[in-house]
């Protein structure tokens, strides 16, 4: 029987443990937008009659076999330290696939179609939590080569940028893929302990996110509406901004766009951990944090409509007057 | 006049003092684990450092082992210095006091044959000559090539504990 007890308490320790991880930001690597232009892999879209560019990542892939083997060379070393990258390349295909599956199918008795608002259409892009912008050049010095490289990896929700690497490779006589390998191997320890730094700093101090609040036209107030709280009147801004000082880590944000329409709080540290609706500790993205302001907003005495739309781990749009 | 005799004898008597102190600091600088150079040399193969390395010692033997411990002290607290060939190494143990807060298995891990000697090749072929070994006093000052084991040594400290791995808390 004792030992029985014994068993039961390591597995629910076990069961424990398990939930209580943190969430694992997603990382994933992208040729730099300068990369694209300078190489031609963009697609060109006319805005108001201005022709703009954008870095069309699937050709650059398909075309440049050189990123494919700075990728690969990044993937492996990432992967040995238990942190896999996204492929771009496959999470590009995944989605194409997606959308041709999503138009065919249909309901097998009531024949209807998957429903998809165009907001919806536009988040199901290829995105990660951590973004690695890789750039490089070749450089000719009489017969030998010489690789300059570029790595920044950036925060997708507060385009910090959390680790910068430059640095001139050794001159040599080697295969392009020799060099670029060897590029990556010079880089690989410090681009790793700028990471860890930012993770280290993450379970001190928080998660940074960004949260974004919006009002519909329809929506009869304003963030600058007078409302009841704590048996006071205040304005709707002020109630939502002392909320965010009473539930970040250290009262830590910045309220960066405060007018009637918008609210941006900007640098918002989020505990990594928090509970979830059974009330068991789960690590914590910017949709649980926010959760339970939505639940104020939506009750009395406010009862407003209020839309959560979560944009990855690190952001939120809250919308005032319809869902 | 009797003033300037007894400066001059205070002088000849503090004279001798500061020299010998000198002699002493320097000689104590030679065990110091904060004295000794190293210099990257070039991006080694997958997961290895190429680093030449500078170690004091009575003898030319001691003066090598003491070199390979420095390599490997530089890689776990001080970092390698970046070439123009290779890009600085960042420090395993990046913690101030990370060799004070675990001195009983860094003494250990450093004793004469200790687990240090795992993660260095010596790449070094015989007693360095030259410029790589030159008689100071007291004993020798020997620079020699050696390949790291660097990922294997992180591997370790992640392994005892003493530093975090990247997926850690996740």
């Amino acid at each position: 029987m004792k030992r029985l007890w014994i068993v039961l308490v390591m597995a629910v320790v076990t069961v424990t443990a398990a939930w209580s991880q943190a969430k694992k930001p997603t990382i994933m690597v992208v040729p730099s937008d300068a990369f694209c232009l300078r190489k031609g892999y963009t697609t060109s879209v006319n805005l108001n009659g201005e022709k703009k560019f954008f870095p069309d990542y699937k050709t650059a892939f398909q075309k440049d076999a050189d990123m494919r083997t700075l990728v690969s060379a990044m993937a492996d070393f990432m992967a040995r330290n238990e942190f896999p990258i996204q492929s771009c390349e496959q999470q590009i295909q995944k989605i194409e696939e997606e959308s041709a599956e999503m138009l065919a199918m249909t309901g097998k008795y009531t024949g209807g179609e998957i429903e998809e608002t165009p907001s919806e259409k536009l988040s199901r892009v290829a995105s990660a939590d951590i973004l690695l912008n890789l750039d490089y050049q070749v450089e000719r010095i009489g017969p030998k080569k010489r690789v300059s490289f570029n790595l920044q990896a950036i925060d997708a929700y507060t385009s910090k940028i959390i680790s910068g690497n430059t640095g001139v490779g050794s001159e040599a006589n080697a295969s392009l893929t020799t060099l670029l390998e060897e590029a990556v191997l010079s880089f690989k320890d410090n681009f790793l302990d700028g990471l860890q730094r930012y993770f280290d700093d993450m379970f001190i101090n928080g998660r940074e996110i960004t949260v974004v609040l919006y009002r519909y036209n329809t929506c009869d107030i304003d963030f600058e509406t007078e409302m009841p709280y704590n048996d006071q009147e205040a304005e709707l801004s002020d109630i939502i901004e002392a909320w965010f000082s009473d539930n970040t880590v250290s009262g830590r944000f910045t309220l960066e766009a405060r007018t009637p329409n918008r609210l941006k709080f900007t640098q918002v540290r989020i505990p990594m951990m928090g509970r979830n609706l059974n009330g068991k500790e789960v690590g914590m993205d910017a949709r649980t944090f926010i959760r339970p302001l939505v639940r104020m907003l939506r009750r009395d005495p406010y009862n407003l409509e209020v839309g959560l739309v979560q944009k990855g781990l690190g952001e939120v749009w809250l919308t005032l007057g319809d869902l | 006049m009797r003033r300037v005799i007894i400066c001059i004898i205070v002088s000849l008597l503090i004279f001798p003092t500061t020299l010998l102190g000198g002699n002493k600091d320097r000689r104590k600088s030679y065990e110091n684990w904060e004295n000794y150079e190293i210099v990257t040399i070039k991006v080694g193969t997958e997961g290895t450092k190429f680093v030449k390395v500078w170690g004091y010692g009575r003898t030319v033997d001691k003066a090598v082992m003491q070199a390979k411990k420095n390599a490997i002290h530089a890689c776990l607290f001080r970092g390698l210095p970046g070439s123009t060939s290779a890009m600085a190494t960042p420090a395993i143990c990046s913690g101030a006091n990370a060799f004070a807060e675990n001195e009983d298995y860094f003494i250990n891990f450093f004793s004469a044959g200790g687990p240090y000697l795992a993660y260095c090749n010596m790449t070094t072929d015989g007693i360095p000559a030259g410029q790589d070994n030159l008689k100071v006093k007291g004993g020798y000052k020997v620079g020699i090539y050696v390949q790291i084991l660097y990922d294997n040594l992180k591997a370790k400290m992640q392994a005892d504990g003493l530093v975090k791995k990247l997926s850690s808390g996740f």
